[in-house]
């Protein structure tokens, strides 16, 4: 019998633990993130959380919505998409109006099922996969991070007007590597420019001096840099310092992770990569102000898309004027002309005749590294 | 009658399994249901790492095999639900013969890298596989269909998955306990005093892989119908190392052991988390790494410990 009682003991606590079942006395409007504190998306979605916990913060300073305080229940799903889900459940199990999923986008793509399932709001301000929005018709589900494509076009389109003719393509052996790269070599073919060859570093390369080698024997106008596993883009940089090499460097969207900038210190000076974010934009300076208060340092783009995404959720509640699930959807659904940090200056987000993709097509910008920081603006839109 | 007694706890262990799908909410039923899918596959990579003693790497990958395949068969290519299951899991034990044939010929630390390869081949196949994979995406939209007319749904599929489980564990159990499972641990012991005895070396370590790695793609059907939705990082490398640990803390070569630390390692993230917070992994690290030091015999060990000493 004391056997069965600790037994049921046992069970009711694990089962507290797992459900979560806290019950909170105050009356806030709950609102659940998605993040990853441990693995491999860790080096984008951190700081994107750390943009949505800026701007609850801010909105509760300002009165909140309806009157009442937000309350972010954050989750971590190791972006793992299976745990992704489990822990959409658990948010939707602790009431919350609405989620943001900050990790990756395989996991964004499985949390969908349970926001689609229980008709709860779900953002993702940072997420860039084209699919997220075309392979499930959710229509609680919205995305307001610039789509690769957009991106893409963006990085093409400054490719074309520096005059580039040849270029080469570098990348590592990762499938998302590859995937960027194969869509480089595309789009780059779109503008009729020639990708004279393409080098891959192998994942736990000692040195990347033979790929530049080679790169540099090919006398190309431009590298375009599409790797994404940080000790191998390392090995790039290192061996592009040490041959001298002067051509032009183009990262992927990938460059604007603040962590690169301290791992590939002193390197990336003139490197170029595709942002969204415009430092010089009176709603970016705004953020950036807010945040250099709080935090004490100068923000990357990256938590702008979460302060944006919390502002966005907040604005849909208010316009709602009520926390039901429809008329939460109905309102974000009919966002238009929405003006945030992110995005280039004169480009707005909207989810225009039904789709819920909100970034604008004009909205990516080509950024430079200067002194070790993600520096100023030099190229915006697609033309 | 302990024919009868063994019926009885089997349904007992069935209908408690089943009955808490009706009573868990939605979170923890999700919890559950996958934590069934990690049981199953610790289960049957069990009887390959644990008694036929192969290790091998491409667990998840055939359990990817399975998913993807049902997916594709039934939805994407339409076919009736039935032929798309059978299809689905003979294309995972054709893969795992074609690849055991060549494999088990290796031992060690070569099969493991030979599977290795297999599982980034895999891996490669499903995020390169364009519209018929879904790519880097996956695929979503797509439900469990009719079966004879009934829809399988809510609790109910958590009663398939606990059916699963139940009987993976049923035929690996009366494997082991035949003259096969005695083969594939003699193999596991010493294989050439294994070969002397009779027993056809290469036969049995080729039949043991297709079976267990088959059993890896049936789970993977299973778990294609949980969320609905399959991409490539589910069935990545991270996992089958994953599971590795969960066979070594449960107790390499033990059923039971395999579901304690399949139970175990699953949870324990979920469990932690809200208790330690982000440092929840390290946690997570040094409980692994104390329970090899302590226990090396896995978890599994506590279990047979039990009951001896109630008797003393």
């Amino acid at each position: 019998m004391p056997l069965l009682r600790s037994l049921r003991g046992a069970l009711a606590l694990a089962l507290l633990l797992t459900q979560g079942a806290v019950a909170t006395a105050q009356e806030t409007v709950k609102i659940g993130v998605i993040t990853d504190h441990v693995a491999s998306a860790k080096f984008y979605a951190e700081p994107v959380t750390r943009g949505v916990e800026l701007g609850a913060k801010m909105i509760n300073q300002n009165g909140g919505v309806l009157g009442k305080k937000i309350e972010l229940i954050i989750e971590d799903d190791q972006n793992k998409p299976d745990v992704s889900a489990a822990k959409a459940r658990k948010l939707v199990d602790d009431g919350v109006v609405a989620i943001i999923s900050n990790t990756g986008s395989p996991a964004t793509q499985q949390a969908q099922t349970v926001s689609l399932e229980t008709k709860t709001l779900h953002l993702t301000p940072a997420n860039s996969a084209d699919t997220l929005t075309t392979q499930l018709d959710d229509p609680y589900f919205f995305q307001t991070g610039p789509l690769a494509s957009i991106q893409l076009a963006t990085l093409m389109a400054y490719t074309k007007s520096r005059g580039f003719k040849d270029v080469a393509i570098v990348r590592d052996n990762s499938s998302l590597s590859q995937s960027f790269a194969d869509s480089f070599r595309k789009g780059l073919e779109k503008v009729g420019i020639k990708v004279a060859l393409q080098e891959v570093i192998p994942q736990g390369a000692t040195s990347a001096v033979a790929n530049l080698q080679k790169v540099r024997a090919a006398k190309v106008d431009a590298i375009l840099q599409a790797g994404v596993l940080g000790p191998e883009m390392l090995q790039f940089f290192r061996a592009y310092q040490q041959l001298g090499m002067t051509e032009p460097v183009l990262g992927s969207y990938n460059l604007s992770i603040p962590a690169y900038l301290t791992m590939a210190k002193d390197l990336m000076d003139g490197v170029v990569f595709v942002d969204a974010f415009d430092a010089d934009k009176p709603e970016a300076k705004a953020f950036t102000e807010a945040y250099g208060k709080e935090y004490h340092e100068q923000p990357s783009s990256l938590p702008a898309y979460g302060w944006d995404g919390i502002h966005l959720i907040a604005q849909a509640i208010e316009k709602a004027g009520s926390l039901d699930k429809e008329k939460l959807r109905a309102a974000m659904a009919s966002t238009t002309n929405y003006v945030g940090a992110i995005g280039a200056k004169g480009t707005s987000w909207g989810f225009r005749d039904g789709k819920r993709t909100g970034f604008d097509p004009q909205g990516a910008v080509v950024r430079v590294i200067k002194d070790n920081q993600h520096g100023p603006v030099v190229f915006a839109g697609q033309n | 009658m302990r024919l009868l007694r063994d019926a009885l706890i089997w349904f007992a262990a069935i209908a408690a399994a089943s009955a808490l799908a009706f009573w868990l909410g939605g979170y923890a039923t999700d919890v559950y249901r996958k934590m069934l899918i990690w049981v199953a596959l610790a289960l049957s990579y069990n009887f390959l790492f644990g008694i036929a003693g192969q290790v091998a790497f491409s667990h998840f990958a055939f359990a990817g095999v399975g998913a993807y395949a049902i997916v594709i068969f039934a939805h994407q290519l339409g076919l009736p639900f039935g032929l798309a299951f059978i299809l689905a899991l003979a294309l995972s034990a054709a893969l795992a013969f074609v690849v055991a044939l060549p494999s088990t010929r290796l031992e060690g630390f070569y099969l493991a890298l030979a599977t290795l390869a297999f599982s980034q081949l895999v891996l490669v196949v499903i995020s390169e596989g364009g519209d018929l994979t879904g790519g880097t995406g996956g695929i979503a939209n797509y439900r469990l269909p009719h079966v004879f007319d009934v829809t399988i749904s809510g609790p109910w599929y958590t009663v398939v998955l606990v059916l699963l489980v139940a009987s993976t564990l049923w035929m690996l159990r009366r494997l082991d306990r035949s003259a096969f499972g005695r083969a594939c641990r003699a193999i596991r012991d010493n294989a050439v005093a294994a070969a002397a005895m009779g027993i056809d070396v290469r036969r049995i370590k080729v039949l043991a892989f297709t079976l267990t790695s088959t059993l890896a793609g049936l789970a993977g059907i299973a778990y294609a119908y949980i969320d609905n939705v399959i991409n490539p990082p589910v069935f990545g490398l991270e996992n089958i190392f994953l599971l590795l640990f969960m066979i070594i803390v449960g107790g390499a070569g033990s059923h039971i052991g395999a579901i304690i630390g399949a139970v175990f390692l699953y949870l324990a993230p979920f469990v932690l988390e809200p208790i330690v917070g982000h440092g929840f992994m390290v946690v997570f690290g040094v409980l692994v790494v104390l329970t090899i030091l302590f226990q090396p015999s896995g978890l599994a060990g506590l279990v047979n410990r039990w009951p001896a000493r109630r008797a003393t």
